[in-house]
């Protein structure tokens, strides 16, 4: 009895110095995380740090949240577009005037019309076999798991990054998904007084790691989206 | 020396010209009926040239006028001041005085114009003083004035020979399944572009034509994205383009043709190597379009007040990379963080206002307002629009574009 006591007083003694040393590392924002290799630099620093140079290229990745994922897409898209093409899978809410406003050259971007799930997947197995794009673009569906592990596969071979922008990733796609980042509103920056005389300057996120194959998750970097330009929204 | 060639009737056209390759392997076929055949280098005098077409001519029972001349204007005007006739060099001016104005093939109304002036000849629009006329006439002018002088600065188009490429397979059993189709195609394909290597050729498209054991026939055209011989390169164009595609009976017959063929092999980037593949690009499009069975798009911006007609879509056009002249040289063009409308599709919200500003939209708080931007289009368009727009943020932190339109409100879009 004394034994398993003491040994049950000793598991517990370790889990509290685990959680402890947990918590620590989550809690340290400057940990130190060396480049990595094959990144693809988003047009945000604040971002790159996080993710230690930016998106590992040849993964499924998500960008969830409600405010702010396609303005961190948007930079990825600027970035990417000065070497490759990049391929959005439209469902028909895509403003283009946006992502020229955030540098992205539009020549560059191929637009896919997509409607149904089913067609979603199909779009993006067939841009990703084909390796012509380094950068996909694509909304969340409702698929099986064998579809997202089928497409992080492809992903994996043919080093594209296939971006899944949602709301809230699915249990399928969290766990095809090598690298999940969920954008949260802030605050809105506000130019001069509200009503006709004011305008929004902007929004700052919170952008948190909840995944990443080589970084800890929890860490958190806060991103401010730029202005909301006159000449682009009005 | 040019040998211009006039004739009346040209039901035989085409077989008229390939007779005169005999004469001469440049002919520059200008319409119809009148072609000027370049005589440097041949054998004889005019005379003897004359008496070839003539006698090449002769079995298609066609009027003809023959006239030769140092360049195509005095050629043509020789031609028809009389058959056979003559221009010799430094004699066009004088060849070209008497003539009539329509030998310029300009438009009726403008000859019209210059009779009522009294300009009725070439001689006479040949007198006029360069700089005014062509200030009362326009640019076009000039060369009005430049051709009643003898002065014919037109290039000599050589035509193109038609070389016809195809290969087809009829009468060899019927084809029910895929796969024994892409395996004809495949054998036809190897045969055109034998034949495009063999002539130095690419073709910038591909005609299909299948016919079905109902007697039906289906035709496809598959554009290349950069002409090619590559037989790999069009056979896979060709598959994808078919992934879409089924048909009601058996395929019992194949024609594949090679079309829009130019000369010369395939142009290489010297410093390409990073580029996209433009063929690879295509085939791709065309798998998304047969299974989507829509265009894949990219978009351009455009100046206008209403944000959804600040940009068009236009087809996917794919160009190496080393061609876009915008990025090269320019690896920093500004990059900015911006928030990003998502163009909802148009509902009706239901707003409350307080102090003439929304204060709720569907229910939700609004927490900050600002607007209102008045956004009216009157002038010019079919349907005029006048609306409001605000940007919102509500209390479930949704940063939202809405819009007044008459009396009713709706949502437009919201940035993410």
């Amino acid at each position: 009895m004394a034994a398993l006591a003491l040994s049950e007083a000793a598991v517990h003694a370790r889990r509290k110095a685990f959680e402890a040393l947990k918590s620590e590392l989550s809690a340290k924002a400057s940990l130190p995380s060396l480049p990595m290799e094959g990144t693809v630099a988003t047009a945000i620093p604040e971002l790159d740090r996080l993710l230690a140079g930016g998106f590992p290229s040849g993964i499924v990745a998500t960008l969830e949240g409600a405010t702010g994922r396609w303005s961190v897409a948007a930079g990825l898209v600027s970035a990417m577009t000065r070497r490759s093409l990049v391929a959005i899978l439209d469902d028909g809410a895509l403003y283009p005037p946006g992502l020229a406003d955030a540098g992205a050259c539009l020549e560059r971007v191929l637009i896919v019309p997509v409607r149904k799930a089913l067609e979603v997947a199909r779009a993006a197995d067939i841009l990703l076999r084909s390796r012509i794009c380094r950068l996909i673009l694509m909304p969340a569906i409702a698929v099986r798991d064998s579809i997202w592990a089928r497409l992080a596969t492809l992903a994996h071979r043919n080093g594209v990054l296939l971006i899944v922008m949602a709301t809230r990733a699915g249990a399928a796609l969290s766990a095809a998904a090598e690298l999940r980042l969920h954008c949260a509103l802030e605050r809105i920056i506000m130019r001069g007084t509200h009503g006709l005389w004011g305008g929004f300057a902007g929004f700052e996120l919170r952008v948190n790691l909840r995944k990443h194959k080589h970084i800890l998750p929890g860490r958190q970097a806060r991103v401010r989206v730029g202005e909301v330009s006159d000449a682009a929204l009005r | 020396m040019l040998l211009c060639v006039d004739v009346d009737f040209p039901e035989l056209w085409e077989e008229m010209l390939d007779a005169l390759d005999a004469v001469s392997p440049l002919i520059d076929d200008i319409r119809p009926g009148l072609a000027f055949l370049e005589m440097h280098g041949i054998a004889g005098d005019v005379r003897a040239w004359m008496m070839q077409a003539r006698r090449v001519l002769n079995g298609f029972g066609s009027v003809l006028r023959l006239g030769a001349g140092p360049n195509k204007i005095a050629a043509r005007a020789a031609a028809y001041v009389a058959d056979g006739s003559i221009c010799e060099p430094g004699s066009e001016c004088e060849l070209l005085a008497l003539l009539p104005l329509t030998l310029l093939d300009i438009e009726a109304e403008v000859v019209e114009r210059l009779a009522l002036l009294g300009i009725e000849r070439l001689g006479d629009l040949a007198a006029l003083p360069h700089g005014p006329f062509v200030r009362r006439f326009g640019t076009a002018a000039a060369r009005w004035h430049e051709l009643a002088r003898g002065i014919d600065r037109r290039p000599f188009v050589p035509r193109s020979r038609a070389v016809a490429i195809e290969a087809s397979i009829f009468g060899e059993g019927r084809a029910v399944d895929e796969a024994q189709v892409f395996f004809a195609l495949r054998m036809l394909l190897t045969r055109v572009s034998a034949d495009l290597e063999r002539c130095g050729k690419r073709a910038g498209a591909l005609h299909l034509a299948l016919e079905l054991e109902d007697a039906q026939t289906c035709t496809f055209d598959v554009p290349l994205a950069m002409p090619t011989a590559h037989e790999r390169t069009m056979f896979d164009m060709m598959r994808a383009k078919l992934e879409g595609a089924t048909f009601e009976s058996a395929i019992v017959g194949l024609r594949v043709q090679a079309r829009q063929l130019e000369e010369g092999g395939e142009a290489q980037a010297l410093f390409g190597a990073g580029d996209f593949d433009p063929q690879r690009v295509a085939v791709t499009i065309a798998r998304l379009e047969a299974m989507l069975g829509e265009s894949i798009v990219r978009a351009t911006t455009r100046e206008a007040h209403l944000l959804e007609d600040r940009f068009v879509y236009q087809p996917f056009v794919c160009q190496p990379e080393s061609k876009h002249p915008e990025f090269v040289g320019h690896p920093e063009r500004s990059r900015r963080i911006v928030p990003q409308l998502r163009l909802l599709e148009v509902r009706e919200i239901a707003v409350e206002l307080r102090a003439r500003e929304p204060a709720m939209v569907d229910g939700q708080a609004v927490m900050q307002c600002v607007g209102p931007w008045r956004i009216a289009e009157r002038a010019f368009t079919i349907s005029p629009v006048t609306r409001d727009e605000y940007d919102v943020v509500l209390e479930d932190g949704t940063f939202a574009r809405i819009y007044r339109q008459g009396s009713h409100w709706y949502m437009r879009g919201v940035y993410e």
